[in-house]
């Protein structure tokens, strides 16, 4: 019996000894480095899933590089993606589980305005610093004081396009094809906020829906207003089809579009028909920037195909996360929001992002893009940062 | 004036693109009671098709024809893996099978030929004009208009003619041969119209078509067709005139409730016994 009981006893010894030596070994193999997760919202499937893809790959490419120079306050980036499928009820849950399950303390929207505005109010709820890449609409940044936004408001949009139609080329007679979503409306609202003080004069003002791609009867109610310029709101996939029917039903006026315009695709789908379109809004990809050439190549070689907007814009948000940790000297959420809203030319990928106002959005010249032998060309800035003014409340 | 005829040229085109689409939903309503769901991935995959092939032979009536082919075959095989196994099933259990077949579908067509969509590398037809009683139009509308008309009178002389002596089996696979076919033909030019081919391609027309069938009676092909050409139209004056409150598809739905409750059996519907 006593022998029996030793031998019991050593077995045991011998497994908790074996044990041990394992738990040993896997505490030696784990990378003593901890890391700083970033959550990271992105359509990757759905209708919105083409922008969304370029936004998680122009993240990855943030994260390589901040990770490759050494990372933030000597720790490893580590992004916690998920797909919020442009949805909101997608972006509540992922953002719920971003904060409760995976306990980010940083957070970058990838995705377009209604997520990012569904998504906002939680992560200021659990003071969770936040920047939506791209997301135009206003109440974004009004969910309080941790949520930033690293791209025009649609109203600053559309009053660029307004001066930029009336001053750069002249033309005041204008037919406007919008957008009936939030972008599209937003951006609507700041074009007609100042066509008085510009003197342009709207002759006829329709609105489609996102799934729309057949335009005929707006093309035919343009087509009768004959107007000396069409300003349109839309993302490439509903412009492409939109300026190839314009131009179909042989309306030759010059058109001017948004800054969702400036997609590669935009270019393959509308072909020729495309040319001499103007985009206020689009990325400057001649201006001389190193890490902007740096990207463009590697974002065309991981892609296959060209780097645009939406990818600048999230490789620029997560950068300016990285840096604000970096400038705040610790992780504390709180410093870095502080830091954060005390940025100081940025340089973001678009541009100088001069400084944030006090809601938290951003004062930077914009450029605008005209497509010229099947490529975006710079065309001109619009650096009126009064003019631009995002709203403060 | 010459406005409205535009309008009505557009709404047509639109008009035109439905009727290919619902014609199929019919046909297979008629005969089994299903709603079939999927035809909308049909639609896009007979875009695929068509689109893949052009830009491999340089010739798009070779893409159209061989879409049209290709989607006859998906068609019947549609009936036999999905709905023949499920016929003793209450309708809503194939209906639910349908409705995952065009989720699948999908995102089929996103993982194998990517979300960005493809567009046909020649492609004239979209910006070739016709000057026509003071109209623009283009080649790819005309094309559309004239095919509806081609496919649709060829149909229906072609069900009265065979209705008699055609054994139900092979009726069932005919029926899904022609719909798919004709939906393909729809897909491949709405890709040529609008010289773009995307996963989600189909979703708009799916539930639109299905008013449709509710709207032309249910199984009624004649019911279909004046369902269509109707849509089309209101579609085209209502983005105008009421666009800027409610968008298209709440134009077009706001027509079937209206329509529906005038009259209850839609419009080629028999009034109920």
């Amino acid at each position: 019996m006593g022998r029996l009981l030793c031998f019991a006893v050593s077995i045991t010894w011998s497994r908790l000894c074996v044990l041990m030596l394992i738990s040993l070994a896997a505490i030696a193999t784990t990378p003593v480095q901890a890391e700083v997760k970033i959550g990271f919202q992105a359509p990757l499937t759905g209708a919105a899933a083409t922008d969304g893809v370029s936004a998680r790959i122009a993240a990855e490419m943030a994260n390589e590089k901040i990770n490759s120079g050494g990372g933030v306050l000597g720790q490893r980036v580590e992004l916690v993606t998920y797909d919020d499928q442009a949805k909101t009820e997608e972006a509540v849950f992922t953002a719920n589980k971003l904060v409760g399950q995976d306990g980010v303390t940083f957070a970058v929207s990838g995705s377009y305005s209604a997520s990012g505005r569904a998504a906002a109010p939680i992560f200021q709820k659990a003071s969770v610093p936040f920047i939506s890449a791209y997301g135009v609409h206003p109440d974004i940044t009004r969910s309080g004081d941790y949520v930033f936004r690293g791209v025009h408001l649609g109203p600053p949009q559309g009053r660029a396009a307004a001066k930029f139609l009336s001053d750069n080329l002249g033309l005041k007679r204008v037919s406007i094809v919008s957008m009936d979503n939030d972008y599209g409306q937003a951006t609507l609202e700041g074009f007609k906020s100042v066509v008085d003080q510009f003197g342009i004069k709207v002759l006829g003002e329709y609105s489609y829906s996102l799934k729309d791609r057949q335009f005929g009867s707006i093309v035919a109610s343009v087509k009768r207003d004959s107007p000396d310029v069409i300003y349109v709101t839309g993302y490439f996939f509903t412009a492409a089809p939109l300026v190839t029917q314009l131009r179909s039903a042989g309306i030759r006026a010059p058109i001017v579009g948004s800054q969702a315009f400036d997609a590669e695709k935009l270019i393959q789908i509308a072909g020729t028909a495309i040319e001499g379109v103007y985009i206020v809004g689009g990325l400057n990809r001649d201006r001389d920037a190193p890490e902007l050439k740096q990207y463009l190549t590697d974002f065309e070689k991981r892609a296959g195909y060209a780097g645009e907007n939406v990818g600048a814009s999230v490789y620029s948000a997560v950068r300016l996360m990285c840096d604000a940790i970096t400038r705040a000297g610790t992780l504390e959420p709180a410093k870095v929001r502080d830091a954060l809203a005390a940025t100081r030319n940025f340089p973001h990928l678009a541009g100088e992002l001069v400084s944030f106002n006090p809601l938290r959005e951003i004062n930077m010249p914009m450029n605008v893009n005209v497509v010229k032998d099947g490529k975006f060309r710079h065309y001109a800035w619009i650096d009126d940062l009064k003019l631009l003014a995002p709203p403060t409340e | 004036m010459l406005y409205y005829i535009d309008l009505v040229f557009n709404g047509l085109v639109f008009g035109c693109t439905y009727a290919l689409m619902a014609v199929g939903l019919t046909l297979v309503y008629g005969l089994l009671r299903i709603l079939h769901i999927a035809h909308a991935a049909v639609y896009a995959f007979g875009a695929y098709v068509a689109v893949i092939v052009a830009n491999d032979t340089g010739s798009i009536s070779l893409g159209v024809t061989t879409a049209m082919a290709a989607s006859a075959l998906l068609g019947m095989a549609i009936y036999r893996l999905v709905y023949q196994p499920l016929l003793d099933y209450p309708p809503y259990v194939p209906m639910i099978a349908s409705i995952g077949l065009l989720v699948f579908m999908e995102d089929g067509f996103r993982i194998a030929f990517g979300e960005q969509g493809l567009t046909f590398a020649s492609n004239p037809y979209p910006t070739q004009l016709h000057e026509f009683l003071g109209l623009t139009v283009n080649t790819a509308q005309i094309a559309i208009i004239v095919a509806a008309a081609i496919c649709l009178i060829l149909l229906a002389s072609f069900i009265t003619r065979t209705r008699i002596g055609v054994g139900w089996r092979a009726t069932v696979y005919l029926n899904f041969a022609i719909g798919s076919a004709l939906a393909a033909l729809a897909g491949a030019l709405i890709g040529l119209l609008n010289n773009f081919v995307e996963p989600t391609m189909g979703f708009v027309v799916s539930y639109k078509a299905l008013a449709i069938i509710v709207l032309g009676g249910l199984g009624s092909l004649r019911g279909t067709l004046i369902a269509s050409l109707a849509l089309g139209l209101v579609e085209s004056y209502g983005t105008i005139f009421v666009g800027r409150f409610l968008d298209r598809d709440a134009i077009a739905f706001l027509f079937l409730i209206a329509v529906l409750l005038a009259r209850p059996q839609g419009i080629g519907g028999m009034k109920a016994a």
